[in-house]
């Protein structure tokens, strides 16, 4: 590209910063021309599925396989016997991509296929007969924790190995997981306390749809070199997982990531059908392409974490927040997944979203044999929220005091450095609760809203709000939450970045090509990047925690600095001045002080190119955020930087029916500084979209185990005619540490929408429901007397 | 179990009617409802597939004497923007409107909604209401019989109706509604788009004198089949729609049906929203 | 196996005769046997419209369309659209609002968008949201969508 057509003498100074810049991937999408994993075909390649259990808990007599291996088409038919080197996967190493012994959930593979056709693999799956022997089904995790409850994970038959996982020695209990938190002195802080309440909230299951259903191909080649195609969001450290499960060289694996048809959070773990595919291709000795259809990804699939959560808060008469104390209850599923550690996320919600002298959190997640929870956008924080937010109207109500101004008072500040040890060093979180509130008129409805709300007629108002705090400059979950990047500018001027962190359909690659034009300034066009394969990429710890802006953009922007010192340093020498008067605008290299041209950066770095002392404008950065990893007892400051929100939700209730129109959201985000305003508008409202979801309509049902509703005829997903007004502000705080300023909020706008539409059900008929969706038979129900008071009580472990 | 071994796509009404004589014969319309079901499992496709969507004599909406005659093939989008239905059958269109999705009503038919005979189908409801009658035609020996049903005799449970195998729906006719007929739809989903119903209601009748005569109720998804409730229409009947008439019919309608539970809703709750919901519709059609 | 069948029909108005099982369905004969990966496959039960497509002129499910239907009539999938440029404004218009993110709706969104401006030139914003309802997009939260659509209306007028 020729970057400058016309030479103007001079360049006015502009920014790229906070304009709307279109995903630079948007029109090969829009012509249908992007290929998804889905549209990707080897020659060679045959198709593989997966058996699955047709009993939620059992254990397996035996399987004949006969039949499909003797189907005419039929490369490869694998059980547990067959691959006797299985190693166990999951955040606890709790099971086997192939189940041999037991199956503990309805999802549970027990045999693959890869055959020449889907019809083919289809049909040697039926013919494929496995004898089971019943075992209890364990679907309330009540019962899971009660004292003699069967266990889910027994230990096997047979001498295990010493220091063996969870999959090899079995669990003398059905605990998964526990965390305790606490700082201060709740026991003081309940004496101090004018008011207390207590109530149990229960939240259910979801799951993230993404609109391109799950899949990978795997292929080896002739001497034994793993290369997947896969959307993992985490490349790196699951290509080590990757080689593990294969017992191979972690070096010899590398995975190409096309285009991804949604995240979400779901692929932050390896699944069991990702490792089954790897080993029918290894076993075929060809490609194996493995995708699921719509029904196996809802079975098949994490859900957000299900919780019963009992939370006991307490404040003065003036409205000083005194304790929180929170229990929880997690149904882990069969096996454990990243759901079990969403409490990491939760305690700091509870202990930091307000200023709260004493704080006790404790989670236990037990083994079920329902599906398991994986990580969702928000991750634990929707549910964390919906119970703190509802308590803060709650409390309000009880001392008297409006909800906003008793808000504002318990609301963290700059400088603050919490209980859980985070450090505000940017925090919006007042202006947050101010502008959503005036722009909603919040503190007028919401009186006039519950005056009314007994006057006749089937239609009620209400407004309510929630707010919100997140990780916004990546979270120290490993020891390193750092990024690479590399750069590389052509003699065209023309730059590519090749960047560690993967795209998810969240636009990183425009922000981070955004970032990198800014320092070069050159124009968005001339950005190519390079993020999808871990032979070129660099390393990264992988899309989470609402990281990649921030981190990624960080470790951008220093290799784009580099660049530039290096670019400046020639030119400075070549024009016999000081790299200091220079600068680059407008794909040109110019005087800073009054934007003259001194020469094309293209025709500069050819230079540089052809002359004796030939050099490379081509640079790394490896970016590590100034964050902690946090200890034995969860406090550090685990992220470089916190995002805030509020949002306020108006709806309208149908008194007559139950059902709850959501008209108008409201939010105001601190998200540091906006980047690109149309990437950030979108992320926005398709997080507020996600949440009126979860609040809403979504709800996977689980009944004994099974899955009652594995289609979006009756999972139902917002469509377009139901979405609210959204009225979206951006505090801009300008964090020190983040790239331009700017957080990462990738999370945030789904969490609070639940919380704050139970507060504006609350405002509009002053009934207040503790357990979601707010479908319309719920929300009927309770507003007929139907439902009784919500009570968990807290479970203690034994002494 | 007989394989499919045929696919054929008659021309003409009679050599479909002449194809079906076999009986393993599965008819093939818009395909919304046969293509889901026979993928998942839940119907299977016959020995022969008959497409009957190249046949011409099915199509079309015509004012036929003193009543509409809708072919059996005519999508819910041509109901939908026909200028004749919206003329003399306005609650048919407005029932269009809450079908499904622009795709789907592009693609799916009158006759496959009614032979497939779900008992959350939403053009029933509206036809019952209206008094119509299906057309039903077959060819024992070599000349076309058609025979016509009421509508309210048609359906016999989920999925199955009075036409015999070797029928073909040929067409809906719809008597022209008297003077000052007023109808009403209600459906109720749990989201605005896309969705089918978790119970729906049809009203109609003359209204005089703030009364409704030749009162017709129907409930949609509280039974086996699209239902006609005698006993809603008798306490409807004639009676004045003030305050206290409403509650009383309402009452009766939500002691008329008998729902059962099911992923979308509980018994109990679809007898509240017919209660709520009957109550509305007559409100509505008292300040007409 | 189900009995083959030879059908004939124009696609992006090219002709084409192609020998599909009676019980596939369109999606597959377009991704799987004609080789068009445009058009997604989002639920194959016409709850998510990734698939649509046009038929005769107006939009469809293909993933509920049997391939042998398709005998004899004209269908339009995204690839086609792509290359007609009376599509552009629309294609354009959905990148510069940002109605794409991972994109996987889009082609079906694209499809179905431009059968309601057909048949709609000026639409408000409910008329585009009933229109759009049998599409799914789970990233976007439909806001830009809606507006990318009404942006092409506004100069239609
Ligand atoms: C996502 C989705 C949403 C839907 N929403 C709704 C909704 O809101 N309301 C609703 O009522 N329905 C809904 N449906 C169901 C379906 O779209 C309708 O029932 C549609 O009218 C069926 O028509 P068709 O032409 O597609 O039928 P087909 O699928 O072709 O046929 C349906 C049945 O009728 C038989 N049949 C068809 N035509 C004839 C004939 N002339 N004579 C004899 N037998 C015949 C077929 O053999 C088959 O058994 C929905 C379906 C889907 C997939
Ligand atoms: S794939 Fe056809 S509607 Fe979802
Ligand atoms: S852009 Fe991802 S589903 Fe719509």
């Amino acid at each position: 590209m020729n970057v400058v057509a016309k030479k103007p003498r001079t360049i006015p100074e502009s920014s790229l910063i906070g304009t709307r810049i279109p995903k630079m991937d948007a029109p090969e999408k829009a012509s249908g021309r992007t290929r998804y994993i889905h549209d990707i075909n080897l020659s060679g390649q045959l198709y593989g599925k997966i058996l699955r259990s047709a009993r939620v808990h059992a254990r397996i007599v035996a399987i004949d396989t006969s039949a499909a291996k003797a189907l005419p088409g039929v490369h490869v038919v694998l059980t547990a016997a067959d691959v006797p080197d299985q190693r166990p996967i999951g955040v606890a190493r709790d099971h086997f991509p192939l189940k041999g012994d037991r199956v503990r959930s309805q999802r549970d593979e027990i045999a693959a296929v890869a055959a020449e056709s889907e019809e083919i693999a289809a049909a040697a799956l039926k013919l494929i007969k496995v004898v089971y022997e019943d075992l209890p089904v364990i679907a309330d995790p009540e019962d899971a924790i009660k004292p003699g409850a069967p266990l889910l994970h027994p230990a096997p038959a047979g001498a295990q190995p010493a220091g063996a996982t969870v999959a090899h020695r079995g669990k003398a209990d059905n605990i998964a997981m526990r965390f305790d938190y606490a700082h201060g002195d709740v026991v003081q802080g309940e004496a101090e306390s004018d008011v207390v309440i207590e109530d149990t909230f229960k939240l259910h299951y979801v799951t993230h749809c993404c609109m391109g259903v799950s899949g990978m191909i795997a292929e080896f080649d002739a001497s034994g070199s793993l290369l997947m195609y896969s959307n993992t969001q985490v490349p790196f450290l699951h290509k080590r997982e990757f080689a593990e499960y294969l017992n191979m060289d972690p070096a010899r694996v590398r995975i190409i990531q096309p285009p991804i048809g949604g995240g979400f959070g779901s692929k932050l773990d390896i699944y069991p059908f990702e490792v089954i595919c790897l080993f029918l291709a290894r076993a075929a000795r060809r490609p194996v392409k493995l995708v699921f259809s719509r029904e196996e990804e809802f079975l098949a699939s994490p859900t957000r974490q299900p919780v019963l959560l009992t939370l006991r808060s307490g404040c003065k008469k003036d409205g000083t927040l005194t304790f929180r104390q929170v229990h929880t209850l997690h149904d882990n599923g069969a096996y454990t997944s990243w759901g079990a550690t969403t409490p990491f996320v939760m305690m700091q919600t509870f202990s930091s979203l307000y200023r709260v002298p004493h704080c006790d959190y404790h989670t236990v997640a037990v083994y079920t044999n329902n599906p398991y929870a994986g990580s969702f956008r928000g991750y634990g924080n929707l549910q964390a929220t919906f119970a703190i937010e509802q308590q803060m109207d709650e409390m309000a109500a009880a001392i008297g005091m409006d909800p906003l101004a008793f808000r504002l008072k318990n609301a963290q500040h700059t400088g603050e450095v919490t209980g859980q040890g985070m450090e505000f060093k940017s925090c919006g979180f007042t202006d947050c609760l101010n502008t959503a509130a005036q722009r909603s008129d919040f503190s007028r409805k919401f009186a006039d809203n519950a005056a009314e709300r007994n006057q006749p007629g089937h239609l009620k108002r209400g407004i309510g709000m929630a707010s919100m705090l997140h990780v916004g400059g990546g979270a120290k979950i490993y020891p390193s939450d750092g990024c690479g990047t590399i750069l590389k500018m052509d003699d065209f001027a023309n730059v590519t970045l090749i960047t560690g962190a993967s795209e998810i359909g969240q636009g990183s690659e425009t922000v981070l090509s955004q970032l990198v034009c800014e320092e070069l300034g050159l124009p968005i066009s001339a950005l190519t990047v390079v993020n999808n394969d871990t032979a070129i990429t660099p390393w990264d710890v992988g899309v989470h925690a609402s990281r990649t802006t921030f981190i990624a953009g960080n470790s951008a922007i220093g290799a784009a600095k580099k660049a530039k010192t290096k670019i400046l340093a020639v030119a400075a020498q070549k024009f016999g001045c000081t790299a200091e008067e220079l600068d680059l605008r407008g794909g040109c290299v110019i005087k800073a002080a009054d934007g003259e041209v001194v020469t094309e950066l293209s025709k500069l770095i050819r230079n540089l190119h052809f002359s004796d002392k030939a050099e490379l404008v081509m640079t790394t950065f490896y970016y590590e955020p100034p964050s902690v990893h946090q200890g034995k007892d969860y406090k550090g400051d685990v992220s470089a930087a916190y995002a805030w929100a509020t949002q306020v939700v108006e709806v309208e209730v149908d008194t007559d029916t139950g059902i709850v129109r959501m008209l108008k959201v409201t939010g105001a985000h601190d998200v540091g500084r906006v980047l690109n305003r149309l990437g950030i508008e979108g992320q926005v409202e398709g997080g507020i979209v996600m949440g009126q979801g979860y609040a809403l309509t979504e709800n996977l049902m689980i009944e004994n185990g099974v899955m009652k509703n594995p289609n979006f005829r009756d999972y139902k997903l917002i469509t377009a005619p139901e979405i609210p007004e959204m009225d979206v502000s951006f505090i801009e705080s300008m964090d020190g540490e983040g790239p331009q300023g700017a957080k990462g909020i990738g999370e945030a706008p789904a969490i609070c929408i639940a919380a704050a539409t139970a507060n504006a059900i609350a405002n509009a008929t002053g009934v207040r429901l503790y357990d979601l969706p707010f479908t319309p038979e719920r929300v009927y129900r309770a507003l007929h007397g139907q439902t009784p008071k919500l009570y968990w009580k807290p479970w203690v472990p034994a002494a | 179990m007989t394989e499919l071994e045929r696919y054929v796509a008659p021309t003409t009404l009679a050599a479909a009617i002449d194809c079906l004589k076999d009986g393993e014969v599965t008819i093939l319309a818009g395909g919304t409802d046969l293509t889901p079901q026979t993928r998942a499992g839940r119907m299977r496709i016959k020995r022969t597939l008959m497409n009957i969507r190249r046949i011409p004599e099915l199509k079309g909406i015509a004012l036929d004497g003193g009543a509409i005659r809708i072919g059996a093939l005519t999508t819910i989008t041509e109901i939908m923007d026909s200028a004749l239905i919206a003329k003399h059958l306005p609650v048919l269109v407005e029932t269009c409107r809450h079908f499904a999705s622009d795709q789907i009503r592009n693609a799916g038919t009158l006759g496959g909604n009614l032979c497939n005979a779900s008992p959350a189908g939403d053009t029933a409801i509206p036809l019952l209401v209206l008094g119509a009658s299906v057309e039903l035609a077959s060819k024992p020996e070599d000349k076309i019989y058609r025979r016509s049903i009421p509508l309210s005799e048609f359906f016999v449970g989920p999925g199955q109706t009075r036409r015999s195998l070797c029928e073909l729906l040929t067409a809906v006719t719809v008597p022209l509604p008297a003077p000052g007929h007023v109808a009403r739809f209600h459906k109720f989903g749990t989201r605005v788009g896309l969705d089918i119903s978790t119970v729906s209601i049809g009203i109609g009748g003359t209204l005089k004198d703030g009364a409704l005569a030749a009162a017709r109720v129907a409930f949609g998804a509280v039974a086996a089949t699209p239902l006609r409730a005698a006993q809603t229409e008798a306490a409807l009947e004639g009676q004045r729609l003030d305050a206290a008439a409403i509650a009383r019919i309402a009452a009766v309608a939500r002691d008329e049906v008998h729902p059962i539970d099911d992923v979308r809703a509980t018994a109990w709750y679809r007898k509240e929203l017919i209660h709520n919901m009957t109550k509305r519709m007559l409100e509505n059609v008292a300040q007409a | 196996m189900s009995p083959k069948h030879d059908i004939e029909f124009a696609l992006n108005g090219i002709r084409q005769r192609v020998t599909v099982p009676a019980t596939m369905n369109t999606l597959e004969m377009l991704r799987d046997v004609l080789g068009l990966t445009g058009t997604k496959y989002g639920c194959g039960e016409g709850e998510c419209g990734a698939c649509t497509i046009q038929v005769d002129g107006v939009s469809m499910n293909s993933c509920l369309m049997f391939a042998v239907d398709c005998d004899g009539r004209e269908l339009t999938t995204i690839e086609g659209l792509a290359n007609d440029t009376r599509a552009d404004a629309l294609r354009a218009s959905f990148v510069e609002h940002g109605a794409v993110q991972c994109g996987f709706c889009t082609p079906g969104m694209v499809m179905q968008a431009d059968h309601l401006l057909h048949k709609h030139p000026e639409p408000d914003a409910e008329t585009i949201k009933a229109g759009i309802e049998g599409n799914i997009c789970r990233c976007t939260g439909y806001k830009k969508i809606v507006d990318a659509i009404a942006c092409v209306g506004c100069t239609n007028k």
